[in-house]
């Protein structure tokens, strides 16, 4: 964490993706494994954490910091959810017979909402997520300049950050 | 999109941050609030006509020390608090000496003068309209610190919304003070505290759906 906040992104990276792990097993405890929306709330929950990196404090244990912001995105969730989710016995099969999360299997569709998203935006985080461009490749494609694609896709992220919750809501 | 992708997105794009990023946007916002509040202040009811006298005496800045006392508390407060998972920590205790202080001396004052000359020190001339004035002055204040909050992550969301309206009220308190000519310590720890009490108490009920992230 601490180097991510220094602007190392590779580490950022290592971070992000190793709390992925930890904080599917922290959602799943709590709403049941393969819940269809397990996979959601990690994604909201490691934007949370990019986004609002500034809120943690290098002076304190950063677990703690990462599970309060999971905490948080739980009970936002039962809250929006209506509690936890109960189902009749009649339909208990159901329950048995729920969708292999296999990861990424997410509710939402979170291609449509890129398409929500200006083009030049839309296109660099294409491009860098989807065909595996580095930054500087994409920067050559759409003619901007490097620390303008950067720029570009953290609005993106913004943006789609805001999205996600405005559809909650 | 897969979380590895978004991992992958993320990571592109990683702007270093300092450690006291908390810390200097919400004093910054604390002063755009004064800013505000001061406006306000002199669009609508001015300064006092004595001002620069009144500041070479004491209770200018009894008054003006507890306002910001209350402040500071504020301030350090909401910095905490802006972050997930975090408890209060020491500002409640500058806010409660700030009180304690102010009422002693209210205390103190009172007790030295004769009882016939009590209702006049508690009451003033403005009792009536001190507490909703500092409300007033304080809501573009509040605003302006609730626009610092959300670029962070505060979790308890009632709390945080009380201390950013305390710290919106302290503000314009003080503001408040350049124009109010009150100058007993009963007066400043009764009315003024109500009126930022009212912020705090405003601020508790708004945070919820002003500070969700």
């Amino acid at each position: 964490m601490l180097r991510g906040l220094a602007g190392d992104g590779a580490a950022h990276g290592e971070m992000l993706s190793s709390m992925s792990r930890y904080l599917r097993g922290y959602f799943s405890r709590r709403l049941g494994a393969g819940a269809a929306d397990l996979e959601d709330l990690v994604q909201d929950t490691l934007l949370a954490i990019h986004l609002k990196r500034e809120a943690y404090d290098p002076a304190q244990p950063f677990t703690p910091w990462a599970y309060a912001v999971a905490r948080y995105k739980l009970i936002d969730h039962f809250r929006r959810t209506g509690a936890r989710p109960t189902s009749p016995l009649e339909d208990a099969g159901e329950l048995f017979a729920v969708e292999t999360a296999e990861e990424g299997a997410v509710r939402r569709d979170l291609s449509k909402l890129l398409g929500t998203l200006p083009e030049r935006q839309r296109q660099v985080m294409i491009d860098v997520k989807l065909t595996g461009h580095t930054v500087e490749e994409a920067a050559q494609r759409s003619g901007m300049s490097i620390s303008a694609v950067k720029v570009s896709i953290h609005r993106g992220l913004k943006a789609l950050a805001k999205r996600v919750s405005d559809e909650d809501r | 999109m897969k979380t590895d992708e978004l991992i992958a997105l993320m990571s592109t794009d990683v702007a270093p941050v300092s450690a006291g990023a908390v810390g200097r946007r919400m004093a910054s916002a604390s002063l755009a609030a004064a800013g505000l509040a001061l406006m306000v202040l002199m669009v609508w009811l001015g300064l006092r006509h004595d001002l620069m006298g009144a500041m070479h005496t004491g209770p200018f800045w009894m008054k003006a020390g507890y306002t910001i006392g209350l402040t500071v508390g504020g301030l350090m407060l909401v910095e905490r608090l802006a972050r997930p998972g975090t408890a209060p920590g020491s500002g409640l205790w500058v806010l409660a000496a700030a009180f304690m202080g102010v009422t002693t001396l209210g205390a103190i004052n009172l007790a030295l003068s004769a009882p016939r000359q009590w209702a006049a020190a508690w009451l003033g001339d403005s009792w009536t309209v001190c507490p909703f004035r500092i409300l007033i002055i304080s809501a573009p204040a509040f605003a302006a610190i609730i626009w610092g909050l959300k670029r962070f992550a505060p979790t308890r969301l009632a709390l945080t919304g009380a201390a950013a309206g305390l710290l919106a009220g302290g503000i314009g308190a003080t503001i408040y003070g350049l124009h109010c000519n009150e100058s007993t310590a009963a007066f400043v720890a009764t009315w003024y505290t109500l009126g930022i009490a009212a912020c705090a108490g405003i601020g508790a009920l708004l945070g919820p759906r002003l500070l969700r992230w």
